[in-house]
């Protein structure tokens, strides 16, 4: 085997090695392998208060993601925040229409995310469909306000 | 210069008229008018950092000269557009100082580099041109053997065997003889002649080796302060009368060059010190 | 006073004439594309010496920079009850960020200083003016050949060095501090998105590459032809690509992850 051999299989193996580590970082790293790349419906839910919630947070039933939060707004009319949601296309037409919209934190430290709570109704949401209740995310400022507020109570 | 037009009715391999060039602030050249003439050994002689390597340079067409005109088998060379001034390069050869061989291959990757570059020919004739180039410096046997295990005297060797692979019309030798023992330079001497008579390839050495060179060139320019101050043949320049030459030629330590470095009077030097 | 001043003038004239020469070089150095389709013999032996023989240094301090934050980041993420977010943290740490950096950096000392005093040398010993006068032109058979390597490898490197810092990562987590192995590689999943966080990785490593290799090659292709020409360009190659690179990191950040 000559040099010039050497040099082509060490050339190769080295862009081989590349490859392996920018697929590695792909599937293994990044949410490439686990991500949803199907079609969506929008559904929309109106807040009070989103608190920390961010575009791209999950959305779950029982846990699960079934969609993702794809765009956050203000309504100057009604003076709350309009969240539209991206379910997964599977879902459709099996979501009860008065299913409960929760924004909770994922541990303690973590992220919020929109939590649906499925109800009773045999209608289910569709493409463009509203949420009608909905709870807002806890504030912090607002609890302790709160508790302190309530102790203040409780001592007079 | 009429004296060598007269001598030689063919136009002359390589007309310098009116060169300038400048380095900064220094003119390297100031009017320089030079024939080298087609089928002899020119010699180009002066001291050192007269700018003998620069006008093998300008002469290939890697400087541009600041005024005048050179032309080369009857092409100017800086009116020539890039495609053809390669093709006329193809047609010099150049012998670098230091042989200039390209350091991670091998003697005979190193010859063959221009017929591998410029021509289309199959690797067992390139075999064969490379080993006959390499028999006429004499180092066939050496040519597996890696730049940096040739000595100085080989490494110009191989370098002129690589200067001759296409055949070119015309060698620009970059001071040859400077550093060799007396048997490489012997070898260097015979080559030069022999390639320049028997394959009829024109020769241009730049040299301040006074004695090797007069004794192999067929004509002489001799620059100085960015002019010619002699030409002629050797015997012509032994002869001369100019003060200049002589002291070249005989290699005097004082004379138009001087000795000491300009500088104020010894004593005031010594009484300034003490004082 | 005004001596200084003019000397700074002077100085601050020499970098703009060498910047211009730089991009000067540029053009000469991309047509030099045509000759390596041609021939690409040439790129293959660049991609050797110059991306091959990286592969040691940058595989090592990968694994043991990925080591380092799996163990700094245990102890500061337990603090507050936060380890299950140490797969998140040291993928994202390399990913975006050291990658790259780093990758850029150990490429520019070891390949950068490399391929100067290699150009370097070659001009010294005139090897360049005799490409010139054999009429094969160097900037596209010697320079071009080398900046094309760099280019290519250093993305390659910069995964390798990313890949190799997870492993490391999770090697000290999982196995010397007990992480839990779903939660490290779940987290990191569910935080690390492909087209932000890994795809601008490899843009940032590509711009990289093209600023570094291109600084060490016209170092060498600019230098003063003696060794002590050489051996300064050597360290203007260094220096000049790691400011360069942790600069465009600045500027890069800024626009991709604001």
């Amino acid at each position: 085997m000559n040099k010039k051999t050497v040099i082509e299989i060490w050339v190769g193996v080295f862009m081989a090695l590349g490859l392996v580590a920018l697929f590695f970082l792909a599937m293994q790293v990044s949410n490439l392998g686990t991500a949803y790349t199907g079609k969506t419906f929008d559904v929309n839910a109106r807040f009070d208060n989103i608190g920390g919630l961010k575009v791209k947070a999950p959305v779950t039933i029982a846990g699960v993601e079934v969609g993702r939060v794809t765009g956050i707004r203000y309504d100057a009319e009604d003076f709350r925040a309009v969240v539209v949601m991206g379910i997964q296309e599977q879902y459709l037409g099996r979501i009860p229409e008065d299913s409960f919209a929760k924004i909770l934190t994922a541990g303690l430290l973590g992220e919020q995310y929109i939590g649906l709570d499925p109800g009773g109704s045999l209608d289910t949401l569709a493409n463009g469909s509203e949420i009608a209740v909905t709870q807002s995310a806890l504030v912090l400022e607002e609890v302790v306000g709160q508790f302190i507020f309530g102790k203040a109570k409780e001592g007079t | 210069m009429s004296e060598a037009e007269s001598n030689n009715p063919t136009p002359p391999l390589v007309r310098i008229r009116g060169l300038r060039f400048r380095r900064g602030s220094r003119w390297i050249f100031d009017g320089v008018d030079l024939d080298i003439p087609r089928g002899k050994v020119t010699a180009i002689m002066g001291p050192s950092g007269t700018g003998k390597t620069t006008l093998l340079k300008l002469i290939g067409g890697q400087l541009r000269p600041d005024e005048g005109s050179i032309e080369v088998d009857g092409e100017n060379v800086h009116a020539l557009k890039t495609p053809e001034l390669y093709r006329l390069r193809m047609r010099m050869g150049m012998l670098f100082q230091s042989g200039a061989l390209l350091t991670d291959i091998s003697v005979f990757d190193n010859v063959a580099f221009p017929l591998r570059e410029h021509t289309r020919l199959t690797e067992s004739m390139i075999r064969k041109l490379v080993l006959l180039k390499l028999e006429a410096v004499g180092l066939r046997g050496a040519r597996d053997l890696m730049p940096s295990e040739l000595s100085g005297g080989m490494a110009r060797r191989v370098a002129l065997a690589r200067a001759i692979a296409l055949d070119p019309m015309m060698i620009m030798y970059d001071e040859p003889f400077t550093g060799q023992d007396p048997i490489s330079m012997g070898a260097l001497v015979q080559l030069i002649r022999m390639l320049n008579d028997a394959a009829r390839i024109s020769s241009v050495v730049v040299s301040h080796d006074v004695a090797e060179t007069l004794r192999i060139a067929d004509q002489v320019y001799v620059i100085s302060d960015g002019k010619v101050v002699e030409s002629g043949s050797p015997a012509q320049l032994r002869e001369s009368g100019g003060d200049w030459t002589r002291q070249f030629i005989q290699g005097l330590p004082d004379g138009p060059v001087p000795f000491h470095y300009p500088a104020a009077p010894l004593r005031e030097d010594i009484l300034e010190v003490s004082s | 006073m005004i001596g200084h001043l003019a000397k700074l003038g002077g100085w601050g004239l020499q970098a703009l004439t060498r910047l211009g020469r730089a991009h000067l070089l540029l053009l000469p150095m991309m047509r030099g594309l045509l000759d390596i389709l041609r021939r690409p013999r040439l790129l293959l032996d660049q991609v050797f010496s110059v991306g091959v023989l990286t592969i040691l240094i940058i595989a090592v301090a990968g694994l043991f920079v990925g080591m380092v934050l799996g163990l700094q980041g245990y102890y500061i993420l337990s603090r507050f009850g936060g380890e299950t977010a140490l797969g998140l943290m040291v993928a994202a740490s390399l990913v975006r960020e050291l990658g790259p950096v780093l990758t850029a950096l150990l490429f520019a000392g070891r390949a950068g200083s490399a391929l100067t005093a290699e150009i370097g040398l070659m001009k010294a010993t005139e090897q360049l003016s005799g490409l010139e006068m054999m009429a094969v032109n160097p900037e596209h058979r010697v320079l071009a050949p080398r900046f094309f390597a760099g280019f290519l490898s250093v993305p390659l490197l910069a995964a390798l060095f990313s890949m190799l810092g997870v492993i490391g990562g999770w090697m000290v987590g999982g196995g010397m501090l007990g992480v839990d192995q779903g939660a490290f590689w779940n987290g990191m999943q569910n935080g690390i998105d492909f087209r932000e966080d890994v795809i601008n990785g490899v843009i940032k490593s590509v711009v990289f590459g093209f600023v570094c290799t291109w600084i060490a090659i016209f170092q060498g292709y600019d230098c003063v032809p003696t060794s002590e020409g050489v051996s300064r360009a050597t360290t203007r190659t260094v220096v000049h690509s790691s400011l360069a690179v942790l600069g465009l990191d600045f500027v890069l950040t800024a626009l991709m992850f604001s």
